[in-house]
């Protein structure tokens, strides 16, 4: 250990005994399960699989903007209104998309299909759906959007642009906690 | 056993002065804690009783592993599914981080050492010595409170001492244990002598 390097950030943590070290650990353990455990809350909360997402293009443009953070919910019993702004998935897809609700069949049976298009888009989303696929339906709905914070999301987009960068900001932040005590 | 020492020799790192970053805080504030808990448990041989810590630790593990299951549970069972498992971890994940608030304000209180004086005799209950301290985050007031609960009687004697933590420590962040020790020790004895006292 102490060759040619000097490890001296580390001392700290050379000098905790065992219930220090676990600790440490733990801590950092908390950290990540705070910021998990406030998202899966959110789920619960707002009925979405992802209650908060980051609007990824400029397709609903001048409503939303590349960057902005739209909060959203997806109550089973309320139905979908021609008007609405929904984020959707769709098969063969990664990315959920932001898009306005454009036309709407419900049948007796509770059974809804509709049509989406993008405000800032000339054409409706049939391109963009499943090849084959010329609705959507109850299960593709990923929430609705209920308020938006503009631009806070641009540093997601930023990250995800950058994965090293992303990468080496998380590596560096989980070092620092672990190694620096309390 | 001595293969134990061996090992530990590498990690281990006695010799070494205890130097930090003066202007954190929180180092000054652990380095000064463990000099001082040394004090008590090396020089004096007062056993630690690690009850207190080892309970924040069960909560906080508790805690982790109710988060770990959410996320594994809600991985498998993706998420319309796992709503009623996810309901109950993070209703007992928040449950616990107060509870965890409220036994570190009002349980440990600042208490960062337990330690037990064995009688010589073998014949009376322990007396037990604790240690907390405190060091607001900009302030260079170090304070530090001693108690003492003799084993026999149940009466408990407290000494306090607050001082500046330029006094304990040089330009470059080294602790001066020949500054500090012999306060310690003097809260310690002062104890002890009221003890004789009686």
């Amino acid at each position: 250990m102490s060759g040619l390097l000097s490890f001296d950030f580390l001392d700290d943590v050379r000098r905790m005994n065992k219930r220090q070290l676990y600790y440490q650990v733990l801590n950092f353990g908390m950290i990540v399960s705070s910021a998990l455990m406030i998202w899966k809350g959110l789920m619960v909360v707002t009925g979405s699989e992802s209650p908060i997402v980051v609007v990824l293009s400029g397709s609903m443009e001048p409503a939303f903007h590349r960057g902005d953070l739209l909060l959203l919910t997806n109550y089973r019993e309320e139905p979908i209104r021609v008007g609405e702004i929904v984020v959707f998935k769709v098969e063969g897809r990664d990315i959920p998309i932001v898009h306005r609700v454009l036309k709407v069949h419900e049948k007796d049976d509770g059974s809804v299909k509709f049509l989406t298009k993008g405000d800032n888009n000339s054409v409706d989303d049939r391109g963009l759906y499943a090849p084959g696929q010329l609705w959507l339906d109850k299960k593709d709905v990923v929430g609705r959007a209920r308020g938006f914070v503009p631009y806070v999301g641009i540093v997601t987009i930023l990250m995800n642009d950058y994965p090293k960068f992303k990468y080496a900001i998380l590596v560096c932040l989980g070092i620092f906690v672990l190694v620096h005590r309390e | 056993m001595a293969s134990d020492r061996n090992n530990s020799k590498k990690w281990s790192i006695e010799e070494k002065p205890i130097k930090i970053d003066k202007w954190d805080t929180a180092a000054l504030k652990n380095a000064l804690d463990d000099a001082a808990k040394n004090v008590l448990i090396k020089h004096h041989g007062y056993t630690e009783n690690h009850s207190l810590m080892d309970g924040r630790l069960f909560v906080c593990t508790v805690a982790v592993a109710f988060a770990m299951f959410a996320l594994i549970w809600d991985y498998l069972r993706p998420f319309p599914e796992s709503r009623p498992v996810l309901i109950i971890c993070v209703s007992s994940y928040f449950v616990l981080m107060g509870a965890l608030t409220l036994y570190t304000t009002y349980k440990e209180r600042g208490i960062f050492l337990v330690a037990l004086e064995k009688d010589r005799a073998g014949m009376d209950p322990d007396n037990v010595w604790t240690l907390s301290s405190s060091l607001r985050k900009y302030d260079d007031v170090y304070y530090i409170c001693m108690t003492f609960t003799d084993g026999k009687t149940k009466e408990m004697r407290k000494t306090e001492e607050s001082k500046s933590v330029a006094c304990f420590f040089d330009e470059d962040g080294v602790l001066c244990t020949d500054q500090y020790e012999p306060i310690i020790e003097k809260m310690r004895e002062s104890l002890s002598s009221e003890k004789k006292g009686n």
